[in-house]
């Protein structure tokens, strides 16, 4: 009996030992699941859709490369993004690949302090490539506009700092079902007074029906996005007469000078019929909308309480999966020279940007893996990486040779026109910008009119376009000293790219410094 | 037996031990030695100028030339920068140029950068005199051919005198001839053009300064299109009708697809609509 027993016992020793040996080696993984390299990947596209299309792309890069482990970090925009970001790079504990955009108040100087510029990888082949339309074709070349923001937003004009990973326009979502309701069919506006007359319809219907329905969903944000694309018609003029360079385009540093020499204001007739249009538009959004930010537009839309939702193409992912309704994406309709009420001052169909990158993504400087972050930027931007991303996240891809979903093809049906500037006018700098939320209560409502808001504008802008030239200089300034360390380092250097990279330095750092100089000289002028 | 190797005789083992133990030092010594610079100056090039720092601190012995110089460049962007530190780095880059080789030369150059950019309070006039004094000494040096750029920037836009924009630029302009380097010539020719366009100087010679710098070529960035409508618009406002289509065209051939090709095209219309009033206007 007891010798059974240990027999017994010594099977269910052997039977326990070889289950626990094929659980080892069939099912189990690591307690502690390592790679040699994690690399952070920090954005605000925190909208349905990018983080699975930017997941989708990183499960297949770690796939390709099992020694690095990239982690995506969402972080809120809106409020929480430029302080995490700020302290993040001031601290040295920012994430590799970092977001930012130029138009972030009081951001202008993260750029040159803590980027690194991208322009000699840009020249080269993305190797990931390989096989599709875009081998051999330089790095820069794959982008579908050629990263014409990172280039314009560059605080150095030689030099390229990011690289985009999608294209977005502005659209004016449509709520299918209410607008047959009000209007008994589908009334795509074909110009400006089109919508003018649409959204005089809405008001009506909501008065005698008392049902609360607005023509736009309103918030703050949302009435940056309309005023920014109304603007552009009537002030077109304004913009060409100021060009002296030539550049058939204004930069934000060009047009600050400009007012600070008296070239323009507010008050005058073609901004004031800007500013009228804004007026029209915004009168359509529920009182109190300059209280509320972006997702409370979405909400009041998504509730059917508002015929249009106008903002960007990355909405678009949210919108369709969160509406219970049939979505039609139009487009805002520029004033042309034909229209009744500002055509006077039009000079010509305004364009929509045909088809620019956004997304900047940016190496940060203090990355302690800079090489396999830049290699996963490669791979996020290469034609695979971003078949995966655009058909995860139903966003437009950045670069070309990937195929489109249907759903958000007509995205790059683009209005061509004439072009404007870096920014339009309620978003020169951060001051400017400010001024523009805070008085924005003389533009809108019963009281309001475009002449008083031009007077109160006018009034704070001489104070304000002085600190936004300031901080446009000092961001130029904060990149031109480091530079002579990094001349003298590449001349330390032997080899042929490290005179090419001295060349590029110098000629950068010159251009940079003759930009300070003159808006030193335009501050100074204007004391 | 085939596939099994019988094992080395003592002797051998012996042998390659003993060999080894030679050949290794005389390989290591065959190696360069680094003595730290040029691992500083590419922490510098690579814009970590805490680890150029850390490098250098490394160094034993009394530095180098190149090694003193490295130290005090990198002193010029090492975080906290302070005026005295600064100034340290001043009187380093004074003793440095005393010399009669590229170090010199650098440090020379570094030292009126800190005058023209670095120190709190900047000394143009301080500057200039020490870009000139360098490109008197070693006038083909790299530094002086950089350095005249420099002090072209100061003429146009800092030194007292001359005062007058077309003086200034006529200044600026005179340098160009002691500048042999062609990329550091296209970067003098671009300061010039747009000083020219800042002090609102006649188009033409704008146009002949920017032509140079198309010529020249090499730019990155947003530069080159911003170039090419340059050329195209200021030669449609300067009457120059073939040399701004030539221009426009250019910039629609290698930039599109561009948020201002519509704009470039309907210049052409604007242009091809002048032209045609050129013609009639002719006997």
């Amino acid at each position: 009996m007891r010798r059974l027993r240990s027999r017994l016992a010594l099977v269910l020793l052997c039977a326990a030992y070889t289950a626990s040996l094929f659980w080892v080696f069939t099912r189990s993984e690591p307690v502690i699941r390592t790679r040699e390299v994690t690399i952070y990947f920090a954005h605000w596209q925190i909208e349905r859709g990018p983080p699975d299309g930017i997941n989708a792309a990183i499960k297949r890069y770690e796939e390709l490369n099992p020694r690095v482990r990239v982690v995506q970090l969402q972080i809120p925009g809106a409020t929480i993004y430029p302080q995490w970001m700020r302290s993040n790079l001031a601290g040295e504990t920012g994430p590799d690949l970092m977001e930012w955009g130029a138009w972030l108040p009081g951001q202008k100087d993260i750029p040159a302090r803590y980027f690194t510029p991208l322009t000699s990888e840009l020249a080269k082949p993305n190797p990931y490539n390989r096989g599709t339309s875009q081998e051999k074709i330089p790095w820069l070349d794959t982008f579908h506009d050629k990263l014409l923001a990172p280039k314009r937003d560059s605080p150095d004009p030689g030099q390229i700092y990011a690289v985009n990973i999608t294209e977005c326009t502005l659209r004016l979502f449509c709520n299918v079902e209410l607008m047959k309701e009000i209007l008994g069919r589908v009334v795509v506006p074909r110009n400006f007074d089109d919508l003018r007359q649409i959204l005089a319809v809405v008001k009506e219907y909501s008065r005698k029906t008392g049902r609360p329905i607005a023509g736009l969903a309103g918030s703050r944000d949302t009435t940056r996005a309309v005023a920014e694309s109304v603007l552009v018609a009537p002030l077109m003029g304004v913009n060409q007469r100021l060009d002296d360079a030539g550049f058939l385009y204004l930069y934000n540093r060009q047009m600050l000078a400009a007012y600070l020499a008296g070239r323009w204001r507010y008050s005058e007739p073609a901004v004031l019929a800007g500013l009228q249009l804004v007026r029209e538009t915004t009168m359509s959004m529920k009182p109190g909308f300059i209280q509320l930010r972006r997702d409370d537009a979405m909400i009041e839309f998504l509730r059917g309480q508002a015929l249009f939702f106008f903002y960007g193409t990355w909405d678009a992912t949210s919108l369709r999966r969160l509406a219970p309704f049939k979505i039609q994406p139009m487009k805002l309709i520029q004033a042309m020279p034909d229209d009744p009420e500002v055509g006077r001052f039009v000079v010509g169909q305004g364009g929509e940007g045909i088809g620019e990158t956004a997304l900047s993504m940016y190496l940060n400087k203090a990355s302690r893996h800079p090489a396999e972050a830049l290699d996963f930027l490669k791979f996020l931007t290469s034609v695979p990486g971003q078949q995966l991303f655009t058909d995860a996240s139903l966003w437009l891809p950045a670069v070309n040779g990937v195929s489109i979903p249907e759903e958000i093809r007509n995205f790059r049906d683009y209005q061509e026109g004439l072009s404007f500037g870096q920014a339009p006018y309620d978003a020169l700098g951060t001051e400017v910008s400010m001024n523009w939320d805070r008085n924005f209560y003389y533009l809108t409502g019963d009281n309001g009119s475009a002449e008083k808001f031009a007077a109160a504008m006018d009034a704070a802008m001489p104070a304000a376009m002085r600190t936004d030239l300031n901080a446009e200089l000092r961001a130029t300034l904060v990149l031109v000293k480091p530079q002579d360390p990094v001349i003298v380092g590449w001349a330390g250097l032997p080899g042929e790219r490290a005179r090419i990279r001295r060349e590029e330095s110098e000629a950068s750092q010159t251009m940079s410094e003759g930009l300070a100089l003159q808006m030193e000289l335009q501050l100074e002028a204007m004391k | 037996m085939s596939g099994v190797s019988a094992p080395l005789p003592q002797w051998r083992c012996w042998f390659g031990a003993g060999l080894c133990c030679v050949l290794l030092p005389l390989a290591r010594a065959a190696t360069p030695v680094s003595d730290g610079t040029t691992e500083a100056w590419q922490f510098m090039a690579n814009q970590l100028p805490r680890d150029a720092y850390a490098r250098l601190g490394r160094i034993k012995g009394a530095p180098t030339r190149e090694q003193a110089l490295a130290s005090a460049v990198v002193a010029v962007d090492y975080q906290p920068v302070t005026q005295d530190r600064l100034h340290d780095a001043e009187a380093a880059f004074a003793q440095l140029a005393q010399g009669d080789d590229e170090v010199a030369d650098a440090a020379a150059y570094m030292q009126a950068r800190l005058y023209q950019v670095h120190f709190q309070q900047p000394d143009y006039i301080r500057a200039a005199a020490l870009y000139r004094a360098l490109a008197e000494r070693h006038p083909a040096s790299h530094w002086a051919q950089l350095g005249l750029v420099k002090l072209g920037l100061l003429e146009l836009y800092t030194l007292p005198e001359p005062a007058a924009p077309a003086d200034r630029i006529a200044a600026a302009m005179a340098l160009l001839g002691r500048i042999h380097e062609e990329k550091l010539q296209r970067d003098l020719h671009l300061q010039i053009a747009h000083a020219g366009t800042f002090y609102e100087q006649p188009l033409d010679l704008v146009l002949a300064h920017l032509k140079e710098v198309d010529r020249i070529g090499g730019l990155v960035g947003q530069v080159p299109e911003d170039l090419a409508i340059e050329l195209g618009e200021l030669s449609l406002r300067a009457g120059h009708y073939a040399d701004a289509r030539k221009y426009f065209e250019i910039y629609l051939r290698d930039f599109t697809p561009n948020l201002r090709s519509v704009t470039v095209r309907r210049r052409l219309e604007d242009l091809a609509v002048l032209e045609a009033k050129a013609k009639e206007g002719r006997p």
